[in-house]
């Protein structure tokens, strides 16, 4: 480390090639894990804001606001043709924005010798974005857009009921993409509030993965990021929970289309919970390939199309969840009964431990798939600081590890019960107009 | 902690790729790239529905499929069972978009490499397409169509391919009700005929890239693949390019918040044409992008209309059409579709600005270089460039080949082949 950017950082803590700095003067986090698998890099910034910080009135705002830090800052303007996207396109970049729950994230992955570049429009966003009202306008009809294409999914629509139904108070009732009414809605104002809220160096974490040199990033980082000033109020905390469900939920979507689909949902704990490990063996055991039980029990039988078993892991406490396009024929209450049926046999007589050391050694296996590249770890690290921290995602391995098949029961016991479940089915409506055939020639 | 060396600067991938061509034609490459304990499979064979016989095409992708579901060795339940358990993946498939190749992916940790040879090997030459297991994929088959019949997006592009291209052409769609009927006419004795008929080492392009010992891997498969049975000998029969077939067609879905519009409009242009890269940096600045393109500038940053524009040529070994999709509310429909060939007329009529094409130039060799930061992006850019027959030192020609492209080439190619006025206009929605 360079004595100048020695000084403006404070080193945290290091681990599995990991190392956290604290740059002093505004308490931006950094992670850096050099990863020289070719001359490329990705930087990301994950700022600790998503769908989880808004209510009624503004939800979506956070997805917005995502897509508005595209439309410009005074470096970095398309009237001077220097438009984010197109300096990014032109360096072959592959970047983006994702919005979720707990987080929003900005990444670039480039030629490692265009790190500046990366760092500078990060940088600059941070606090200098234009959020001007000429640009929400036309961008409000691109997020609808963006909604009405997820309206198409009956698997969006499906699991948007799902957290809808299974989260009361809890603001993870909201999709993150915001309700129609709010999206068209929000004013740009209220955008700006919420930039001016959680925008801030002690909100992010900045995050440098790939072929870089140390002491060089560091220095660049400090120039660009240490002039930013640290928010002037503390960052709001959220202090909505849930509580306990008390009872099956159900509910039922109609739509037209053709084939069924079903899902079901337990409440479950945060991912910094002790048992998340073991709920993400027993999702590899329940739908992790071929073998997996679930498979073998609703798609190799032929109740279903296919199921995806998918074990949240968000800040606070979240779902497991199964979801299945029922095979046309089959009765959505047939597959829900076998779902049930699987549960209750892992309740009753747990798992072989073969079957977990297949789990583990699959769970294992993805964290070092993710080292073949930076953007691979930069989104697996993202998700990790955003629902916990670093440390987190590095232990992860070694808590996969020591999970045994009494884990695995012990936690379908305690959480996949008919008290913590809801229950959702998506049903085909017959319509005239959805047949194969329903063209018509407008030459 | 010691800082890692820096990345090295990168050989030659003509002189670090190890290759090896066997007696019966089935050519072979490995990288080693030892930064982690992984590798990658990329790999291609000449066995697509361009192969199988015009009123089944899908014979070719449902065989692909099925290799997977048994072999004389072991069921599909323990071959699963063996990846699965060492989280290793192998997979063959026949997509819409080539009508030549069957892909052949995988995926291991480097101790499982024998693990993941050993099954490519078995699955290639000893599959044996059990009868209870073509039935289970047919109901899914027949399930998966009636779920795809409800997308907007594959009913507009379907329903324009059905138009441009005759029945009897690889790149023909027919309808979702056709194709059921197809997949439950199916029995294993066509599976197997296909399979004896086209399958064979003549045309089989593997590529490994990872944590292993390269002569060792050359071996392996010298030894499992060595006397395999040549199969017919590569060979690519042209079916050739229909006329614009220019009108409308609206798809009508209920429920559908969003609706899909496609223009397509057949084109002549091949992966291996001189074209192809004037061509694909014109398409580029047209409407690669929803952010940066003209297309998505227009349409999605400046009138608000889409959330993704994208235009492509679909250009393999045989030419496929030229493609501009939108998704729209369906109240915007027309107000998208006259900014888009709006959009698209000048740009034929006006060309590329050079600066469009420095930048276009510039992102082209950028993206090259980030997408080889992987085993997988390595394999598959090798596997591309064996498939098309341009060879491994293409991947090092490659930025300069792009860096010579001329702006009177790239607007000549893309002029010569993209007709406002010929595009087939499919939306699928609730209108």
């Amino acid at each position: 480390m360079s004595p100048a950017s020695g000084d403006a950082f404070e080193l945290l803590a290091e681990k599995a090639g990991f190392r956290e700095f604290r740059l002093k003067a505004n308490g931006l986090r950094v992670l850096l894990l050099q990863n020289r698998v070719a001359p490329v890099a990705t930087f990301a910034v994950v700022y600790h804001v998503g769908s989880r910080n808004e209510a009624v009135g503004y939800t979506g705002a956070t997805h917005l606001l995502e897509h508005l830090m595209f439309k410009g800052t005074p470096e970095f303007d398309r009237s001077k043709g220097t438009a984010v996207a197109a300096v990014l396109e032109a360096l072959g970049a592959r970047f983006n924005a994702t919005t979720w729950f707990d987080r929003t994230n900005y990444y670039e992955t480039i030629p490692s010798d265009a790190l500046e570049t990366a760092l500078a429009i990060e940088a600059s966003r941070m606090r200098r974005a234009h959020l001007r009202d000429e640009d929400r306008v036309p961008e409000m009809t691109v997020v609808r857009n963006e909604f009405e294409r997820g309206e198409n999914s009956p698997f969006q629509v499906l699991y948007k009921e799902t957290f809808a139904t299974a989260f009361r108070e809890h603001p993870y009732h909201h999709p993150t993409i915001g309700w129609r009414a709010d999206i068209e809605g929000v004013s740009t104002a209220r955008l700006r509030e919420f930039y001016d809220t959680f925008y801030h160096p002690n909100n992010a974490t900045a995050m440098l993965i790939g072929d870089f040199d140390e002491a060089e990033a560091l220095a660049s980082i400090a120039r660009r990021f240490g002039p930013i000033p640290a928010s002037p109020r503390p960052i709001p905390e959220v202090y909505t929970t849930e509580p306990p469900q008390e009872g099956e939920r159900r509910f039922v979507v109609r739509r037209a289309g053709e084939v069924a689909w079903c899902g079901l949902s337990w409440r479950t704990v945060a991912a910094r919970h002790a048992d998340t490990p073991a709920l993400a063996v027993l999702g590899n055991i329940l739908g992790g390939g071929i073998t997996s039980r679930l498979h073998q029990a609703l798609v190799e039988k032929s109740l279903a199309l296919s199921m995806t078993v998918v074990p949240w892991q968000l800040r606070d406490p979240a779902l497991f969840s199964v979801f299945a396009p029922v095979r046309p024929g089959v009765e959505p209450a047939q597959v829900e009964a076998t779902i049930r049926q699987e549960i209750a046999r892992v309740a009753a007589d747990s798992v072989t431990e073969a079957e977990c050391e297949k789990a583990r050694t699959q769970i294992e296996a993805e964290v070092i798939f993710d080292r073949d590249s930076s953007d691979q770890i930069a989104a697996s690290l993202s998700e990790a600081i955003a629902v916990a921290d670093w440390q987190w995602y590095a232990d992860y391995p070694a808590a996969i590890r020591r999970v045994t098949p009494a884990d695995v029961q012990r936690v379908v016991l305690a959480y996949l019960h008919d008290d913590g479940l809801t229950v959702g089915t998506y049903v085909p409506k017959p319509s005239a107009g959805n047949g194969a055939e329903a063209s018509a020639e407008e030459a | 902690m010691t800082a890692p060396a820096a990345a090295p600067a990168r050989r030659l991938f003509a002189e670090s790729v190890r290759h090896r061509t066997l007696g019966n034609g089935a050519r072979l490459f490995v990288l080693e790239n030892r930064f982690n304990p992984t590798l990658a499979l990329s790999g291609s064979f000449q066995a697509g529905r361009l192969y199988a016989p015009a009123d089944r095409r899908l014979v070719a992708s449902v065989t692909a499929g099925e290799l997977m579901k048994g072999t004389g060795r072991r069921t599909k339940l323990q071959l699963a069972e063996d990846l699965e358990s060492r989280a290793a993946s192998l997979s063959f498939a026949s997509d819409l978009g080539d009508p030549v190749g069957v892909d052949v992916v995988g995926s291991a940790l480097s101790r499982d490499v024998d693990l993941l040879l050993d099954a490519l090997v078995e699955v290639l030459r000893s599959p044996v397409f059990p009868a209870e297991e073509l039935d289970k994929e047919k109901k899914r088959l027949v399930g998966a169509i009636r779920q795809q019949q409800e997308q907007t997006s594959l009913r507009a592009y379907e329903s324009a391919m059905r138009r441009i291209y005759p029945a009897s052409h690889p790149l023909h769609r027919p309808t979702g009700a056709e194709r059921i009927g197809k997949v439950e006419a199916l029995d294993r004795g066509m599976l197997e005929a296909f399979y004896a008929a086209r399958y064979g080492a003549a045309s089989l392009a593997l590529v490994v890239v990872g944590d292993v010992e390269a002569d060792r891997v050359l071996d392996r498969l010298e030894a499992g693949l060595g006397s395999w049975k040549p199969g017919p000998a590569p060979a690519i029969p042209q079916p050739g390019v229909p006329p614009a077939v220019p009108g409308a067609e609206t798809v009508r879905l209920a429920d559908k918040a969003n609706a899909d519009v496609v223009l397509a409009m057949p084109s002549d242009l091949v992966r291996t044409d001189a074209d192809f890269l004037p061509c694909s940096l014109a398409n580029s600045a047209l409407g690669q992008s929803s952010l940066t393109s003209r297309l998505g500038v227009r349409v999605r940053d400046t009138e608000g209309l889409t959330y993704g524009i994208h235009s492509s040529f679909s250009a393999t070994h045989v030419p496929g059409p030229f493609v501009v999709s939108l998704t729209v509310k369906p109240e915007s429909r027309d107000a998208a579709l006259d900014a888009t060939l709006d959009e698209i007329g000048k740009y034929v009529r006006g060309g590329m600005t050079d600066k469009e094409l420095a930048e276009e130039k510039s992102s082209r060799i950028g993206r090259f270089k980030v997408d080889l930061g992987s085993n997988s992006g390595i394999a598959q850019a090798l596997d591309a460039a064996i498939y098309y027959g341009f060879g491994v030192a293409y991947l090092d020609e490659f930025p300069g080949k792009v860096a010579a492209v001329t702006k009177a080439e790239a607007d000549a190619a893309f002029a010569r082949r993209v007709r406002p006025e010929a595009f087939t206009v499919v939306s699928a929605g609730t209108f």
